[in-house]
């Protein structure tokens, strides 16, 4: 589904991603951990498309329907069409766009590229509502701006409802566990895992192993300074609970 | 008598021939107004670039041309104009300038509502207003205001009675449709509410010809103690048009006027808009809003004259700047002496879409008491670019992401006008400005 070959990226210059490979199929799920300022987040924008970020080497290659896709070559809402779903570590706040209003444009959006019926207002708040209810989120953050005065629980919440609504076939979960108690964080991970099918994919990005009891990787990736530099089962995310990155980083 | 008329004869060429026409069968005071408005006007003549007031409006292509002052005609195609009269609102046409009773509805007004011309409103109901606005007028070297004077042969008073609350929506339009370019329009409205009376009021300005011509408008309202007045212009005349319009709001004890301005026509416009709060209590909004391409030009100047204490305004101007167009917004606030306890607001917000767009933008507070709370603050910004890209990896396209931010960032300062015909009204206005945001 995804495939990263040799990918060289940079940010005014600076070298952030140094040479990284990673393959993803259709039905699995991927963690990557690593320390603060690894790479996490520049990789999951880059495979967004934020325009910010220069890749100057290797290539992203992306399979959707039997088709493969160089995916550097798609703009931001391009990707976002093809089943491409960012969750920020630092969701936008948007004053002056009502959250609901936003989710219809986007939904609407991706249902017009992929040739599905698009819905009108009040269709559409039927659907939203049934994908709140398992997300135990408060329907006044509806008529509110996307993320304005929105908790920082209520934000990552919005994340993975956008998830939810938009129905993505490769989802990046960049750091979604952050800043959230243990409650919250049940109910999000439930919602992602009853998101998860066959046909689509999941790439979690986490700092804690935490997260990972409730959404259960398939491979635990370490990445250090802009590399991948170990590739093992779920079991690898306990060890580096318990020894930290150190002993990875030669 | 032809020297004195030496700055209006260079700048309007039938100035004379039409005084003498038009002038004759006036009203005794409206002649003396016009003769107190032509020496006022050829003291000051057109401002330039070194006149402090006009320092970002350069009026010298308009100085250079030669206006005429064109015939009433007798206009019965209403055209667009359609979209924007609802029969259940009281309709106020101005055609060219002129009052148009034709095209009004003005045939079963609510009790304590009049609106007549001001050539047959009685004089002694007028003069006072009159007198009023020409001792304040002294003070100020306004040449535009003294333009309108000097040329008017009419215009609309609407009056409000005493303690009449009026619901209906009074909508004066302002339509433009001359044959040839150059001609110059001075339509004259003057507003009286009287004590405890309440009224919204709606000006709409817009043309449906193509061409170049000069709308130099003045609006002047009273509002007597503890009226209240809702009052927006809307400023959406063709893009050749020079509109300069001028609103002066007097305001007695415990009277609220809550103002806005859009202006999204027009090559030149400047709105002036001056407030003077002459007793304690008298509270004012000047909200306003501006969306403009191209190459417009756009300033609004407001003036809040603090004349007594306890009295508060409130203002915020929002402006969306496309294509190389130009904004200025002036707020000069005033507070007398004995206008202790003073609070005065002023915010002004700038998005700029274009790459050659530009704005100056500048508070101007002239406080002579100490017991006052005034703030003031503008910022002039791009979009967020964070919060594009949020939505367009949300499968939203980059012109629609755009679209939205501006909306949002409209709809913050329309939502301050309550009455939902005149926000679908400007929403209307606006909608061409929008297709060319991206
Ligand atoms: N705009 C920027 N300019 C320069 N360096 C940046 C910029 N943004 C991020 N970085 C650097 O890139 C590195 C990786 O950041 P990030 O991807 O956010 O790390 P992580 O998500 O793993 O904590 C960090 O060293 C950070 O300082
Ligand atoms: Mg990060």
């Amino acid at each position: 589904m995804l495939a990263i070959k040799n990918l060289h990226a940079e940010i005014n210059g600076t070298p952030i991603i140094k040479g990284m490979n990673l393959t993803i199929n259709p039905g699995e799920i991927h963690a990557i951990m690593g320390p603060n300022g690894s790479g996490k987040s520049t990789l999951a924008k880059i495979i967004a498309g934020h325009p910010d970020y220069q890749v100057t080497e290797g290539s992203i290659e992306y399979e959707v329907n039997f088709k493969k896709i160089n995916l550097l070559e798609l703009q931001p809402e391009e990707r976002a069409r093809e089943g491409i779903f960012l969750a920020f570590q630092y969701p936008v706040e948007i004053p002056g766009v009502n959250t609901s209003v936003f989710l219809r444009a986007a939904f609407n959006a991706i249902c017009r590229h992929q040739g599905a019926e698009e819905m009108d207002p009040i269709e559409f708040d039927e659907y939203l509502k049934s994908k709140m209810k398992f997300l135990d989120m408060d329907e006044k953050c509806l008529n509110r701006p996307v993320n304005v005065d929105f908790s920082g629980g209520e934000k990552k919440r919005n994340e993975i409802l956008q998830m939810a609504v938009l129905n993505p076939r490769l989802a990046v979960l960049d750091e979604t566990d952050s800043g959230l108690d243990i409650d919250s964080l049940r109910v999000v991970a439930d919602g992602v895992n009853r998101l998860k099918r066959k046909d689509n994919a999941i790439l979690v990005i986490t700092h804690y192993q935490r997260l990972l009891n409730y959404i259960v990787p398939d491979f635990v990736h370490i990445l250090i300074d802009g590399k991948i530099v170990r590739s093992e089962g779920k079991e690898l995310a306990l060890k580096v609970e318990e020894k930290g990155y150190d002993w990875l980083a030669q | 008598m032809v020297t004195q008329t030496e700055k209006l004869n260079s700048l309007i060429t039938d100035y004379f021939e039409k005084e003498q026409k038009l002038g004759a069968q006036l009203p005794e005071w409206m002649k003396e107004l016009r003769q107190q408005g032509l020496s006022r006007f050829n003291e000051l003549g057109i401002p330039t670039i070194k006149n402090e007031e006009w320092k970002y409006t350069n009026l010298s292509s308009l100085a250079e041309r030669k206006f005429y002052i064109p015939e009433p005609q007798p206009f019965k195609e209403l055209g667009e104009l359609h979209e924007y009269l609802d029969p259940a609102e009281i309709n106020v046409v101005f055609v060219n300038g002129d009052f148009h009773p034709k095209l009004s509805n003005l045939t079963d007004l609510p009790k304590g509502v009049s609106i007549v011309n001001l050539t047959t409103a009685s004089a002694p109901g007028i003069q006072p207003f009159e007198t009023h606005i020409r001792e304040y007028q002294q003070k100020f070297s306004d040449p535009f205001a003294a333009l309108n004077d000097a040329i008017t042969h009419g215009g609309v008073l609407v009056k409000i009675d005493e303690k009449t609350v009026l619901k209906r929506l009074i909508h004066i339009v302002h339509v433009t449709c001359v044959p040839k370019e150059n001609a110059i329009l001075s339509p004259r409205t003057l507003i009286v509410l009287g004590k405890s009376a309440q009224a919204e009021v709606l000006e709409t300005y817009m043309s449906c010809t193509p061409v170049g011509y000069f709308t130099n408008a003045l609006t002047d309202i009273f509002l007597e103690e503890n009226s209240v007045l809702r009052y927006t212009k809307a400023q959406n005349e063709g893009r050749q048009a020079y509109h300069i319009g001028t609103t002066r709001i007097f305001q007695k004890r415990d009277s609220l006027s809550e103002n806005f301005s859009m202006t999204t026509g027009g090559m030149l416009t400047r709105n002036n808009l001056m407030i003077i709060l002459e007793n304690s209590g008298a509270n004012t909004f000047l909200n306003g809003l501006y969306a403009v391409q191209g190459e417009q030009h756009v300033d609004n100047h407001t003036c809040v004259d603090h004349q007594a204490p306890n009295a508060t305004s409130n203002q915020y101007y929002k402006g969306i700047l496309n294509g190389n167009s130009h904004a200025v917004f002036n707020g000069k606030i005033f507070v007398k002496r004995i206008a202790q306890q003073t609070n005065s607001y002023q915010l002004n917000k700038n998005l700029l879409l274009g790459k050659g767009a530009r704005v100056d933008t500048k508070p101007q507070l002239e406080i002579f008491a100490d017991d006052v709370k005034c703030t003031h603050g503008a910022t002039i910004g791009q979009l967020n670019e964070d919060e594009l890209f949020y939505l367009e990896t949300r499968g939203i396209h980059r012109e629609l992401a755009v679209r939205m931010l501006c909306r949002g960032f409209v709809d913050d300062i329309l939502n301050r006008i309550s009455n939902p015909s005149v926000v679908a009204k400007l929403n209307k206005m606006l909608a061409p400005s929008f297709e060319t945001f991206k």
